[in-house]
């Protein structure tokens, strides 16, 4: 939120306040402050719009998105529940296509797993859902979103690292343990 | 084959063939019979001396012509005697002899097809290069993965006379790999059917478990049905296969050949002494490859030497340790332990002294043993497996007389006692050797076992003996009429009570088929274990025959099957050694010492050869040399020893056994027929001889920590 309004304000220096209302405008983001002054003034409405739009109402990038997604037709949904998306006509080509994160407080790029990544990035055009036929059975290892910065506990730690819970001994012999017993 | 040795090969080839002088490149050629150049010449000739064959006469009338009458030389063909000029092929002496041999391509008037020798033509050039092509054809070119990779025949060949581009656009054959067990492991796919494992499981290792299925594009090596190699020697298939198709399974995937450091060195977990190649990589023990050594294990080892390595990273002691008032053993300082040891060995009486040497003991440490132990007032000091009245007094009385080479012209064998398989699989390796090339006969007494090679099994127990020695049993007659009776008898015999008995029957034995002569010494014993050689030169043997039962403090040097149940429970045991096995459970105080891999050592085969071992890796935690310890032992205790470096314990070794400072020389034991020992009053047991090694792959302290040692113990012993 604290980034959203710093973007505004250095929007707002930049290029003064006429434009900035001006681009809000065109990116719908007035919408947004109505409904959400709306809210605080009628907060039985909140039980109207779904938490997840009330989520995306705080996020800009999200809010984008779903605006952007009026019309566009939902090309398939991952087992992670990221939903993507396609508009042709109208929109500009390379733009075209596009996720929306099922994970609302938290996304990244990393959470495309691989079978859509191509399709996401105009490497193909085959669906993920097709693409998932071809992912080899024995030794496909499941997606992993990349986790830095979200603890050590998160993230990969090579069989040495003292962090990593199977640490790997390394000590060239193993010395004989006298028995525990008297 | 090296890619160096190819490429000297290549260049002196080349280098003959270039050479100006044309008498080199006749000796090149194989061009038998100067007159073919020349038929008429040789027509005209007349015949100098009619081939003297009672029976037969030459084929067609064929005729020799003697150009140089001192070039002849006499073959026998069919046990015909022939005279042939030198450079006669054979196909003309049979010729000659008056036997036709079915053949096409070779015919008299013509030259012998092709044999005009060239090897770096253009053309031989391509021809190599299209033998490459054709193995290559089928053959995976899965050098990165590949444990072989950098030292592979077929690489380096491709190097040296392969194409540097494939035409090869199919589809490659695949095969299904075959399992052989917890050694070998098989990537079939990678094979060119050289047969070379056949050959050896067939011819060495004497186990008809692998052979060749399929014909054409379909050949494949197997195992007919489904089930693993059970041979002793099986891991040498690895070396002899020339690609990557059979490869060593514990290796796999664990270092490259050019990241490992050789240290030559010798194999102790039995007392053949095989040459060994111990490859390091750091401080790890990575494998143990054999070394050419033709009067000890030839290029073979066997299994338990080549795959035990695992054990050295396992229940090692690193620590000094004192077991405490509460049963349980601390790690403590040297410093600390030895002040221990020194304060209790003075508070015991010297007779109440013991000490104990191991199967895997060097020279150099038994006789720092043996001094300190004398040092402080007692004698009793001996090495496991020789026994409490070991027959010390001569040499001959405890060594392979005939060496092990030797055995190869032995005619006839009577095994007492021992199964050689287990016991030590390479000179069992030689006396197949023997019994395949001259049909030697074998005569076994002992437990029913299974040799790898025909032998008749006369018996169980001594009786039989008793029996051959006075001539009462059929297969004296095989004995007396061999011209070299070999008679081998194992290590076993020495913890048996009737030992002196059954020796005076083999003597008789030996002496009635004239075993022992000036030329020939046929009265063999087969030891058991690295250290008992040296230690009987060494003269560890014990005062009294009950020491243990009366010791109050005893010395255990790495001695692990020695029975301590009849030690009084109040014994201050010392064991010094380095793996936690069956000697520390009743220790009191641990001494960590190195193991043979880790340390410069003296040992003594059975054949009565010293050899060196060397240091390959360094030693593990706060561990020493075992005569290093024992000399810091003794100054702690106030008995310095002399000798403060090897040079200084070998120096004194000298004065007790010289023969041990002769490395890799064979020092037989003096044959003196004048020295009769005393008649012995002991009368034969019916007792039966009993197996002296149970499980050949768990032998000693290091082979029982070996996982790989237990994986084979459980799934190639199981019957």
């Amino acid at each position: 939120m604290a980034s959203v309004v710093k973007n505004a304000l250095k929007a707002i220096r930049e290029r003064g306040i006429g434009s900035f209302v001006r681009e809000l405008r065109d990116e719908g983001y007035l919408y947004v402050h109505l409904l959400r002054a709306l809210i605080l003034l009628f907060p039985a409405l909140e039980c109207l719009i779904d938490k997840e739009t009330l989520k995306c109402l705080f996020d800009g990038n999200l809010l984008q998105t779903k605006i952007h997604n009026i019309g566009a037709t939902l090309v398939g949904v991952d087992k992670f529940g990221n939903k993507y998306y396609q508009k042709l006509g109208d929109t500009q080509y390379g733009r075209h296509r596009w996720v929306e994160y099922a994970s609302k407080g938290r996304y990244n790029a990393s959470q495309v797993p691989p079978e859509w990544h191509g399709w996401l990035h105009f490497i193909t055009d085959h669906t993920g859902d097709e693409l998932l036929m071809l992912k080899p059975k024995r030794y496909g290892a499941e997606h992993k979103e990349n986790l830095s910065g979200e603890g050590d506990e998160y993230i990969y730690h090579s069989k040495g690292h003292s962090l990593n819970p199977g640490q790997r001994d390394w000590t060239r012999y193993r010395p004989w343990e006298p028995a525990t017993k008297a | 084959m090296g890619l160096g040795l190819l490429a000297s090969r290549a260049l002196r080839s080349s280098r003959i063939l270039t050479s100006p002088n044309p008498r080199n490149t006749i000796l090149r050629q194989i061009v038998s019979t100067p007159e073919l150049q020349n038929p008429e010449a040789a027509q005209a000739q007349p015949e100098s001396s009619p081939p003297d064959l009672p029976h037969r006469a030459p084929v067609a009338g064929a005729r020799v012509h003697f150009s140089n009458p001192e070039d002849a030389i006499e073959v026998f063909v069919d046990g015909y005697p022939v005279k042939i000029p030198k450079g006669f092929t054979v196909l003309q002496a049979c010729e000659v002899a008056g036997v036709d041999i079915p053949r096409f391509c070779y015919h008299s008037r013509l030259s012998i097809a092709g044999m005009k020798i060239k090897t770096d033509t253009p053309i031989a050039k391509k021809a190599r290069e299209g033998v490459m092509e054709f193995l290559l054809m089928n053959h995976p070119l899965d050098c990165p993965i590949c444990d072989q990779g950098g030292e592979c025949d077929l690489q380096d060949q491709s190097m040296a006379f392969g194409s540097d581009r494939g035409r090869f656009t199919e589809m490659k054959r695949s095969v299904v790999d075959k399992n052989l067990g917890p050694l070998v492991k098989t990537v079939m796919t990678r094979c060119i059917q050289c047969t070379r494992c056949v050959r050896f499981a067939s011819e060495v290792a004497g186990v008809q478990d692998l052979g060749m299925l399929g014909r054409g594009s379909g050949e494949e090596i197997g195992t007919y049905v489904e089930k693993l190699m059970t041979s002793e020697l099986s891991g040498n298939v690895i070396d002899i296969c020339p690609v990557g198709a059979l490869t060593s399974k514990p290796f796999a995937f664990k270092a490259r050949n050019w990241e490992l450091k050789g240290t030559e060195t010798i194999d102790v977990t039995d007392a053949v002494g095989s040459n060994i190649r111990i490859d390091s990589r750091g401080p790890e023990v990575m494998r143990i490859l054999p070394r050419l050594n033709e009067d000890i294990n030839e290029e073979w080892i066997s299994d338990k030497t080549r795959f035990f390595y695992d054990g050295l990273k396992r229940q090692r002691l690193n620590d000094p340790m004192i077991r405490g008032a509460d049963g349980r053993f601390k790690a403590v300082s040297w410093r600390d332990a030895l002040a221990v040891v020194a304060e209790v060995i003075h508070q015991v009486k010297p007779e109440e002294i013991v000490g104990v040497a191991g199967k895997l003991s060097d020279a150099e440490s038994m006789i720092a043993l043996k001094d300190f132990l004398n040092r402080m007032g007692s004698n009793n000091v001996w090495c496991e497996g020789n026994g409490m009245h070991p027959n010390a007094d001569l040499r001959s009385g405890y060594l392979l007389n005939s060496g092990i080479s030797g055995l190869e012209k032995a005619d006839a064998f009577l095994l007492v006692g021992t199964q050689p398989r287990v016991e030590a699989a390479m000179v069992n390796a030689r006396i197949r050797k023997t019994v395949r090339v001259t049909e030697a006969k074998v005569g076994y007494i002992g437990p029913p076992t299974d040799l790898n090679y025909d032998h008749q099994h006369l018996g169980t127990s001594p009786l039989t003996l008793k029996e051959i020695s006075e001539n009462r049993h059929p297969f004296c007659s095989t004995l007396s009429n061999a011209k070299n009776p070999s008679i081998i008898v194992g290590a076993g015999i020495f913890e048996r009570e009737d030992k002196d008995a059954i020796f005076s029957a083999i003597e008789t034995i030996a002496k009635n088929c004239k075993a022992i002569r000036p030329d020939w010494n046929g009265l063999n014993v087969l030891l058991l274990n690295a250290a008992q050689a040296a230690a009987l030169d060494l003269g560890l043997v014990p005062e009294s025959k009950n020491c243990i039962e009366s010791a109050k403090f005893l010395y255990l040097m790495g001695a692990d099957d020695v029975s301590l149940e009849k030690l009084p429970s109040d014994a201050f045991v010392v064991y010094q050694g380095h793996h936690g096995d069956r000697g520390v459970y009743r220790a009191n105080v641990i001494f960590p010492a190195s193991a043979f891999t880790e340390k410069e050592g003296t040992y003594e085969n059975t054949e009565g050869c010293a050899q060196q071992t060397l240091p390959a890796v360094p030693t593990v935690g706060d561990a020493r040399e075992d005569w290093k310890i024992i000399r810091a032992l003794s100054e702690v205790a106030g008995a310095r020893l002399p000798y403060d470096t090897v040079s200084g314990v070998r120096s004194r070794m000298r004065a007790v056994a010289p023969n041990l400072l002769r490395v890799d020389e064979r020092e037989a034991a003096t044959f003196s027929p004048s020295l009769s020992k005393p008649e012995s009053r002991q009368e034969i047991s019916s007792e039966p001889f009993g197996n002296a090694v149970e499980n050949f792959y768990m032998t000693d302290a290091i082979t029982r920590a070996s996982k790989i040692m237990a994986q084979c113990s459980a799934m190639l012993l199981k019957k």
